[in-house]
């Protein structure tokens, strides 16, 4: 069964090969460069606060040339977001071209009357099938994902030394880097596959099984860090002032008061989940204190009434005044691991959910 | 006489459509049966139950004693060549021959390569691209060579041309003449089973017409005509399986383990084709039945 496992598996396994040595290859030649332009940006040898001035220097070097390379604009952006992407996509791709058409293939092709009939076990075949190529898509994208990891050191280091705002600096928690880092890339390609398999078990077509497949890891992808990721975990909370949080206040059409906090206080590296602008008793507010509109009209000029954009300093200065703070809620970087376990371990779980949904469906012979 | 198939009630309900209902058979072992029937008599799904692709859902099916598909054991006990053949259409046929070799403990490297041989087959072409000939002889190859007690063909010649046809199932005598394996083939195509099969099952509407050796069948069915007469009014031991009037003469069909004795009648042999079609058009009459479940079902 190994045998033709791999037999029937040879040409994808191939293709993933060429496709990783040529993602491995390209960020090989070009690690040197950006390892050379990290070392000699004084990274290395910095104390204390001059760090982050350097560090951001670095980093807005690296988004806007392409340090030894003379193609226009910046390579590294380029790649950087091209190799995350590739993470994120890997799972997808592994889904939907070798778990849709798994058993899908062999039910519309009716070959699956050739190899039931051999002397195997439907249940031998599956366990072999799904434990050989999920194995195979779990280490292809965690491969991806260990290779980039490596490839943009600098640039992660960086951006902990507190290179504030450039294209790089999403921190771990965000959306493109928490899944196409750590072991997530290890659960999404687990349920991916899971995924496709099912599909194709279940719509007997592999086109049309390949086409769902796509749509519902696609909606996964969309919903977990909406919904799902932060609440793995309980959140702590804080109440700060709308300076130490960073916090930008702005005026929209309903509710008329929203305040976007940018650092928690005492909590490098957290992850902010919602901020929100309370009064002195802790109550949520949501209309702009009354002495402030002057100002507000001030700054939004012709425009007042509709959306405005972030607030200048005096609209934040006149909120702060009148006792409005930031609650914050967020996730502290501590929860990094555990949330990383608890997304790995969610996946895995679904995973194994639908193997053993398509053993028992294989196995009813209807 | 041990039975290679043996059901009893056996049922399978597709959405709430019953393709097959209250089947009882008894397959004899170390034959070449001929399960014949109109399309959609049920023997497809009937062969499904047997391979166990399906499982039933009332009745029993024993194959060889055991459970369809009950574990590797009873898998390796029966070979099976699907309808048209299927096969991997990307492999070649070299790697057909090592899927066979993988997957079953008793499988037969030397008979395997003898049969490709003489077929000239060329080990390296695509499955793919064979002719609809070579899939069957390769399919039945894959199916022969796990050295099976039962080999089961669903309508294994009904997609090849009459010349194909006839060297698959002269191919198919010499494979089995070998070896003392049973075999049970469908077709709704008689003449073919004329010439490979000595005994045979007509299969209408999930129910067993007539089951028998050829030459028994044969030997006690003949062709009577003479004047017009009342099938009632003949002998008993005289089964009338179908009969044909024109306003002077009856022609019948009948049935009789001894010899027709009345010098009324010119009795003349029946072929198995015109036998077998008149069981058939026998169950196409309506006729009172006792099972009337299964009439509501059919319609």
């Amino acid at each position: 069964m190994i045998w033709l496992t791999w037999r029937q598996f040879r040409a994808q396994a191939i293709t993933a090969a060429a496709v990783m040595a040529v993602f491995a290859i390209v960020l090989a030649a070009t690690a040197s460069d950006l390892s050379g332009m990290y070392n000699s940006s004084g990274l290395l040898t910095c104390h204390g606060d001059a760090c982050s001035g350097l560090a951001s220097t670095f980093l807005s070097n690296l988004a806007s040339n392409g340090g030894g390379f003379v193609i226009p604009g910046s390579p590294y952006a380029i790649l950087y977001f091209l190799s995350v992407l590739v993470i994120l996509i890997a799972p997808a791709i592994t889904g939907v071209f070798w778990g849709a058409p798994l058993i899908a293939r062999e039910l519309e092709t009716g070959t699956f009357r050739l190899t039931w009939n051999q002397s195997i076990t439907r249940t031998r075949w599956l366990t072999v099938k799904l434990t050989l190529i999920g194995v195979a898509a779990m280490a292809v994208t965690e491969a991806f994902s260990l290779i980039q990891a490596w490839w943009a050191a600098p640039i992660g280091k960086a951006v902990g030394l507190g290179g504030g705002s450039s294209i790089f600096s999403e921190g771990r928690f965000g959306w493109f880097v928490f899944p196409t880092h750590g072991i997530t890339p290890l659960g999404y390609a687990a349920f991916g596959f899971a995924l496709g398999v099912t599909t194709g078990l279940v719509i007997r077509r592999a086109i049309p099984a390949m086409a769902v497949t796509l749509a519902i890891f696609a909606a996964v992808q969309f919903i977990t860090p909406l919904w799902i990721r932060p609440n793995l975990f309980p959140t702590s909370q804080t109440v700060t002032t709308i300076a130490a949080a960073g916090a930008n206040v702005s005026l929209r059409v309903n509710p008329k008061l929203a305040v976007t906090a940018s650092v928690v206080p005492g909590q490098p590296g957290a992850w902010i989940i919602s901020s929100d602008g309370v009064n002195a008793a802790g109550q949520p507010v949501s209309t702009i204190p009354a002495a402030c509109e002057p100002v507000i009209s001030g700054t939004l000029g012709s425009h007042s009434g509709s959306a405005a954009g972030p607030g200048s300093a005096a609209v934040n200065n006149c909120v702060a005044s009148h006792g409005i703070r930031v609650a914050e809620s967020y996730q502290p970087a501590s929860h990094y691991w555990p949330l990383q376990w608890s997304e790995t371990g969610m996946f895995l779980a679904l995973a194994l959910t639908l193997a053993g949904y398509c053993f028992w469906r294989l196995n009813r012979r209807t | 006489m041990t039975a290679v198939i043996e059901t009893e009630g056996l049922g399978k309900q597709y959405r709430g459509r019953w393709a097959l209902a209250g089947c009882t058979l008894s397959i004899p072992a170390g034959h070449v049966v001929g399960l014949v029937g109109p399309n959609g008599a049920g023997k497809t799904t009937l062969l499904n139950l047997a391979t166990g692709e399906l499982a039933p859902s009332a009745g029993t099916i024993e194959v060889l004693g055991n459970r369809p598909a009950a574990g590797p054991a009873q898998l390796a006990r029966v070979g099976y060549l699907a309808q048209d053949a299927p096969l991997y259409a990307g492999l070649p046929v070299a790697d057909h021959l090592r899927l066979g070799a993988h997957l079953n403990p008793g499988w037969d490297a030397g008979m395997a390569r003898r049969r490709i041989e003489r077929l000239d087959l060329d080990l390296r072409q695509k499955a793919g691209t064979l002719s609809g000939g070579q899939r069957a002889q390769l399919a039945l190859t894959l199916a022969t060579a796990k050295r099976p007690e039962l080999l089961i063909l669903d309508e294994p010649v009904a997609s090849l041309d009459p010349l194909a046809r006839r060297e698959f199932l002269q191919d198919l005598m010499e494979t089995v003449g070998e070896d003392q394996v049973s075999v049970v083939l469908s077709s709704h195509l008689i003449s073919d089973l004329e010439r490979a099969c000595d005994y045979v099952i007509v299969l209408v509407d999930s129910r067993v017409r007539v089951a028998g050796p050829v030459d028994e069948l044969l030997a006690t069915h003949h062709l009577l005509s003479g004047p017009r007469r009342d099938p009632a009014s003949l002998p008993a031991g005289l089964q009338v399986i179908s009969a044909s009037h024109t306003d002077r003469q009856s022609t019948l069909l009948v049935r009789t383990s001894g010899p027709v004795l009345d010098p009324a009648w010119a009795v003349s042999e029946v072929g198995l084709e015109d036998l077998v079609l008149a069981y058939m058009r026998q169950a196409a009459r309506p006729a009172p039945r006792n099972d009337h479940r299964h009439l509501e079902v059919r319609k």
